[in-house]
């Protein structure tokens, strides 16, 4: 009695705070659960974790084996964002495993995932369900030895000082970052085929995968540009994912250091590790790139209201609105490569829509010869943008019989002929009775 | 041998011109409404040799109605010819009417045939 009563009253707490989760009106997540495997992560990686609270960002930090674990209550979900800095746990606590995990981004929310040397099964079990790949080998680290960061102090070139970013202003901000990323971790792959996931932060092509401390019997099969050191995905329901080979990237210490390339002569003094992991957990926390779109409108040019059926040859106009969430609002979304499809079994129209700035994209196109069944298709797949399906059913039919044109234009002389007999015939009749 | 024949086929041609002028100038009337309709008959049919029959009712409506005349201009030559042992009862103005007829009906069902 007392606990189905205390169970009432709970829920009957929780359910202000659900109002406090991302919903579709407001995509940014709001409540992050962070799994730590040890406490004085805290710290060491306090700046990132405090750039996330003052963005807004709800924290609630707990060891990786905390039996009271959970992700989900009463079949809703608790948090919005995961943050998984825990590479050595073999398991979590509380209701929590691979599988639950799995669940949490299926259900669109999103994933940090950091994985170092020594990465668990469980943790390489995890990236694997998100199409990364680390390297088998569990004591392997990223040795590079000609793109090593100088102040490198244990002097096996596992410091790598990382510059080969991916080109996406979405992903990683509009400021360029100039400073190389400090990365000291494992590697993982890409399979190549695999169309949702990307690189962000690639290894240079004289990098390879090994382990430091033992002599190499035989060439390493990751090397080079196979090497992916930070990826991200991007689910089919837009949930974002970042998965890292190493969890020092995150940390202050990298963070203030100065990094200086091995054999070039830039020496920065602060290294692009701060600016880089920010402008990531913007793009993974829906705060940068996330479009909604209004429904798609067509008619008839002249007219406002949609009609049920076009007929073929019709002049039509078609627009849709998208917005981007800039963190805060909806803004306009501007860009010149949306394009609509009129699509039966294959595009028979494909154009690019023109953007009036305000988030309107529109077009005008002429119906084709064709009749059946049509779709107005929205497919947008743009690099770190969530991804717009939309479509929109409507029939074309033929002309009505007193819809074709009276008179046709190749046919003249044929008239022309007939109505020349005919007034021959009359003649000749008069010239026939009356000559002399 | 080349000018006996040359000088032959001139030979023929002003035989079949100066027996040709002997016929009553009526039936010359007919001749020459029966060349001009043959003529733009050949017209039309150059012209679908150049465009494709796309509308082939339009094609057939306009030839017919050249050679649908024509052949009933030729039937009333035969009619009223004179000299045709075959029709010497019927009268000229009952060929005559026929013909007009025949011509309404003709052209009443190519403009129908014409679209």
């Amino acid at each position: 009695m007392n606990l189905s009563r205390s169970v009432a009253l709970i829920s009957l707490f929780l359910l202000p705070l659900l109002s406090f989760s991302f919903s579709v009106d407001n995509p940014t997540d709001r409540r992050v659960l962070v799994l730590l495997e040890d406490l004085s992560l805290k710290s060491s990686h306090s700046i990132f974790f405090n750039t996330l609270k003052s963005r807004g960002f709800d924290l609630d930090f707990k060891l990786a084996e905390d039996s009271k674990l959970a992700l989900q209550r009463y079949g809703q979900y608790l948090y919005d964002g995961l943050i998984i800095f825990a590479p050595s746990t073999e398991r979590f606590g509380g209701s929590l495993d691979s599988k639950s995990i799995a669940d949490f981004v299926d259900s669109g929310r999103d994933l940090i995932l950091s994985a170092d040397t020594s990465a668990s099964d469980l943790i390489r079990g995890i990236a694997l369900e998100c199409g990364v790949d680390f390297d088998e080998d569990s004591s392997a680290m990223v040795i590079d030895h000609s793109s090593f960061s100088v102040s490198d102090v244990d002097g096996d070139h596992t410091l790598v000082a990382a510059d080969d970013l991916v080109k996406s202003q979405v992903i990683l901000g509009k400021n360029k970052i100039e400073a190389p990323v400090l990365f000291k971790g494992v590697a993982h792959s890409l399979n190549p085929t695999n169309n949702l996931v990307m690189k962000v932060l690639s290894a240079s092509p004289s990098a390879y995968s090994a382990n430091p401390s033992s002599k190499l019997t035989s060439p390493p099969h990751l090397t080079g540009p196979a090497i992916s050191l930070v990826s991200v995905m991007q689910a089919r329901n837009n949930a974002r994912v970042v998965i890292s080979g190493s969890l020092q990237l995150f940390s202050d210490k990298l963070f203030r250091s100065g990094v200086q390339k091995a054999g070039s002569p830039n020496k920065y003094e602060k290294s692009g590790n701060e600016q880089f992991v920010t402008e990531l957990s913007k793009w993974v926390f829906h705060e940068r790139g996330h479009l909604k779109a209004g429904s798609l409108v067509h008619h008839r040019v002249g007219e406002t209201d949609e009609p049920a059926i076009y007929r073929i040859k019709d002049d039509l106009e078609f627009s849709v609105e998208i917005l981007e969430w800039s963190g805060k609002s909806w803004e306009p979304y501007v860009a010149d490569d949306v394009q609509v499809q009129f699509y039966m079994m294959s595009p028979y129209v494909l154009k690019t829509l023109s953007t009036d700035k305000k988030g309107l994209f529109h077009t005008s196109f002429k119906v084709p010869d064709v009749y059946g069944v049509f779709q107005f298709k929205v497919e947008y797949e743009k690099l770190g943008y969530t991804t717009l399906s939309l479509s929109k059913q409507i029939p074309v039919r033929p002309y009505r019989h007193n819809e074709y044109e009276r008179f046709i234009p190749t046919a003249y002389p044929y008239y022309g002929a007939c109505f020349t007999t005919m007034a021959g015939f009359f003649v000749f009749s008069f010239v026939y009775l009356y000559h002399k | 041998m080349v000018k006996s024949t040359s000088k032959d086929a001139q030979d023929l041609f002003r035989s079949l011109h100066s027996a040709y002028s002997a016929t009553p100038t009526n039936l010359k009337i007919i001749d020459l409404y029966v060349v001009f309709a043959v003529f733009t008959a050949l017209i039309q049919v150059l012209y679908m040799a150049l465009v494709g029959s796309f509308p082939f009712n339009s094609f057939l409506s306009g030839v017919l109605s050249c050679i649908g005349t024509a052949v009933l201009a030729v039937c009333l030559r035969i009619q009223v010819n004179k000299e045709n042992k075959e029709f010497k009862d019927l009268a000229p103005e009952r060929a005559f009417a026929d013909f007009v007829l025949c011509n309404l009906v003709l052209h009443l069902v190519i403009i129908n045939f014409l679209g």
